[in-house]
């Protein structure tokens, strides 16, 4: 780990200071708010920080898979988020004392609506649980795989690893795309168990992807920023912003492609879950959506200068994270009534998922060195040229 | 037989050391500094000063504009030239106008770019560069790389410039004289073009003919015509009872027919009165409903003197006669529907109201035959 400086310190005490005020805020809230408050927030936060996790893992195992060279220089940032899964876990396991307050699936007026009981052979607890599980240990399995080989290989110099580390991307790929999917379905759409659409698994992997992209330009901006990242240059930086305008587009296009299906067939059962949110006083989330998410980054990162300007890049990147906030909430959120909640219970349980979050990323920041220094691509990635 | 100097060629055959050599020469003016290079060599559109160029803002200029036409010309078709109103949704139904105007947006951009990049920016068409004339160009276009000084100044002098592209490591240079050109366009050559042009078309149809038509290895693209459908008035094995024109469910009414309940134009006089207002819209529509149904038989003022010839040889009813005029509204109605000894029924012509509007034009026709001295 660098040198602790007071700044750093100062830093991490404002962190856990931050943590400690959610912390309080949250615990007020599970006491005074209702239920389905605490727990629908606790979901948005926990997926939040799932899926930027996710997200980054998914950054590292693509470069894997196509033997990128451009971005190994930067790839310790990715690994070092996606130390948020298993953090993400544990706050999901805790989130199962509230799956039977906010799954409607798990009331038993669920016996007399015929809808929900053609679909218990899928919707049931212990089926749920078996399946998060799953997903839980192929996510550890894989984020133990790349991160803790990625700085094993610092120490041992195996050039192997790199090698093992492409076979088995494309084994990720697949079970990544189902446990999304899985993901999608059981903890977003699940809560309401009779709207289905077909894309929503692909939807939120847009959003986890781009949302990833994003967090990792952050990361890298800010260690360029401390000085830590001195052998990555303006190009790699251009790199990862044009992978970040081309997901934009990509989360747009699924994004609209689902409303707009959904908008033509006009069928009701799928209909009225678009309604509850673009219609009355969700409409300025609604709208929000698309701003954060597609216009402001697209806009910024469309040309060349931008791209190459990193206060522009963060602006967008913090857009998007921002925007993915806002996304996982307008998914959520609407479960709660027609009006869009957000006071203090919002702010302060905010307050301890992301302290929370930055602590934890910022734990994972001091281990091992800033660039994968032994890795047999890092060469050809310092090198290589736009 | 050159009319002077168009460049000065250095030939190098080393990445590194070409860039190196457009950096030293640039700061000292000696011309315009262009490349030719095997491959493309990073930094070299720096190191010769090629400024960014202006094509990404046209592009994106013209994509606005793509998406902007699109979206006006949709809004125009579907709220105001053609009001169509489709499964329930709104004219402007913005959303059905996205994919649209996605399509139209990439379409101007690509071909502007294009289009843009090769007859604004590359200043095409040109045909033959100078350069091309060279005995440079063999090599330029196998392994080696050139850095060309070009003559664009008043000022240009090309032993100055031999000299630097010499000092900074050019193995051989050359001095690249203005070509003399032919004409371009020669009567030969047009029509030479031309026929090149027909002789392509030609080919291309007799083969697309061959293939689809001839010997039919490519069929037509037909999948829509042959999907599995109904046919009204067809055969189909789908229902059971092998028609593919459905029959109408009992008891389906159509709208504006609802089954009469009299059973005589008499019931029909004393259960019914016309519904209609008699205002000037209804009345013109009786007149026009009156003149295409009824005025062949019973005249265009009723006064049942057919417009066909006497072979025709029917006795239409008089409605300005005393008896037919005392009969109330729902009688003339209840004839209409269920008809009257010559006359067939008009169920199936005329719905309700076309029915009751004509009612009210028979009563004009027969208070403008028996007009009163109030009426005038």
């Amino acid at each position: 780990m660098s040198p602790v400086s007071p700044r750093s310190s100062l830093v991490r005490n404002l962190l856990v200071a931050l943590t400690l005020v959610g912390a309080a805020g949250t615990a007020g809230v599970y006491v005074s708010a209702s239920r389905e408050r605490f727990w629908v927030n606790w979901l948005v936060w926990t997926l939040f920080l799932l899926t930027l996790g996710l997200g980054n893992l998914f950054l590292v195992a693509l470069e894997r898979l196509v033997s990128a060279h451009w971005s190994v220089p930067m790839r310790r940032v990715p690994e070092r988020i996606a130390s948020l899964i298993p953090l993400a876990i544990v706050l999901l396991l805790i989130a199962f004392f509230g799956v039977p307050v906010i799954f409607p699936w798990t009331y038993p007026a669920v016996a007399h609506n015929p809808i929900l009981v053609a679909k218990t052979a899928w919707l049931n607890l212990p089926f749920f649980a078996v399946r998060f599980a799953v997903c839980a240990v192929v996510w550890m399995l894989f984020y133990r795989f790349y991160v803790r080989g990625s700085l094993r290989q610092d120490e041992n110099k195996d050039p192997a690893f790199t090698v093992r580390a492409r076979r088995l991307a494309p084994a990720f790929m697949v079970v990544f795309f189902f446990s999304v999917t899985i993901l999608a379905f059981d903890w977003i759409s699940g809560l309401e168990p009779e709207w289905y659409s077909d894309m929503f698994g692909v939807y939120l992997f847009a959003g986890t992807f781009i949302s990833g992209i994003a967090a990792m330009l952050v990361g890298v901006l800010s260690l360029m920023r401390r000085g830590r990242l001195p052998e990555v240059q303006t190009k790699h930086v251009y790199n990862l912003g044009t992978l970040g305008l081309a997901f934009t587009v990509f989360f747009a296009y699924i994004g609209f492609a689902q409303y707009l299906l959904i908008w033509y067939a006009n069928l009701p059962e799928e209909v009225i879950w678009f309604k509850h949110r673009i219609d009355g006083a969700w409409q300025p989330v609604a709208l929000l959506l698309p701003l954060l998410h597609f216009f402001i980054p697209f806009f910024l990162l469309i040309g060349a200068l931008g791209k190459k300007h990193p206060a522009t890049l963060r602006v967008a990147a913090l857009s998007i994270l921002l925007g993915h906030f806002v996304d996982l909430y307008w998914l959520v959120f609407p479960v709660l009534g027609p009006t869009p909640l957000f006071g203090w219970p919002e702010l302060s349980m905010a307050c301890f998922f992301l302290g929370l979050g930055l602590l934890q990323i910022r734990r994972a920041m001091g281990r091992g060195a800033d660039i994968p220094v032994s890795d047999p691509l890092l060469s050809r990635g310092l090198e290589w040229q736009l | 037989m050159s009319s002077g100097t168009f460049a000065v060629l250095g030939l190098f055959s080393d990445a590194h050391k070409i860039v190196e050599a457009a950096q030293q020469i640039r700061p000292r003016q000696l011309g315009r500094l262009e490349a030719y290079t095997p491959y493309p060599v990073h930094g070299l559109d720096r190191a010769i000063g090629l400024a960014p160029s202006r094509l990404g803002r046209l592009v994106m200029l013209m994509g606005v504009i793509g998406a902007g036409l699109a979206l006006l010309f949709e809004g125009w078709v579907s709220a105001v030239d053609y009001p169509l109103v489709t499964s329930g949704k709104p004219l402007f139904s913005w959303q059905a106008f996205v994919p649209v105007m996605f399509e139209v947006t990439v379409l101007f951009a690509t071909f502007t770019a294009g289009l843009a990049m090769l007859f604004a920016f590359n200043k095409l068409p040109f045909f033959g560069h100078p350069v091309l004339h060279s005995k440079a160009i063999k090599s330029i276009t196998r392994d080696k790389l050139a850095l060309s000084i070009e003559a664009t100044s008043a000022t240009f002098d090309a032993e100055t410039a031999r000299q630097a592209l010499l000092q900074n490591g050019a193995e051989s240079v050359e001095i690249v004289p203005v070509p003399v050109w032919n004409r371009p366009l020669s009567l030969v050559g047009l029509l030479r073009t031309i026929a090149g042009i027909v002789a392509a078309c030609a080919v291309a149809g007799a083969g697309l003919f061959a293939l689809e038509k001839l010997i039919p290895i490519v069929p037509p693209m037909v999948h829509m015509h042959e999907q599995p459908k109904l046919n009204a008035f067809r055969v189909s094995s789908f229902f059971a009872d092998g028609r593919g024109m459905r029959p109408a469910v009992t008891g389906t009414v159509a709208r504006g027919h609802l089954p009469p309940a009299f059973a005589t134009p008499e019931e029909a006089g004393t259960l019914l009165g016309n519904p209609l207002p008699l205002t000037q819209p209804i009345a013109e529509r009786g007149r026009k409903v009156f003149n295409d149904h009824c005025a062949i038989c019973h005249g265009l003022v009723g006064d049942g003197v057919p417009l066909l010839s006497h072979a025709y040889g029917g006795k239409p009813g008089n409605f300005l006669s005393n008896e037919i005029r005392a009969r109330p509204d729902g009688h003339y109605f209840g004839v209409l529907m269920l008809g009257k000894n010559a006359m067939p029924s008009y169920a199936a012509d005329l719905d309700n109201h076309d029915r009751w509007a004509a009612v009210h034009y028979i009563r004009i026709l027969q208070r403008a035959q028996n007009a009163k001295d109030e009426d005038l």
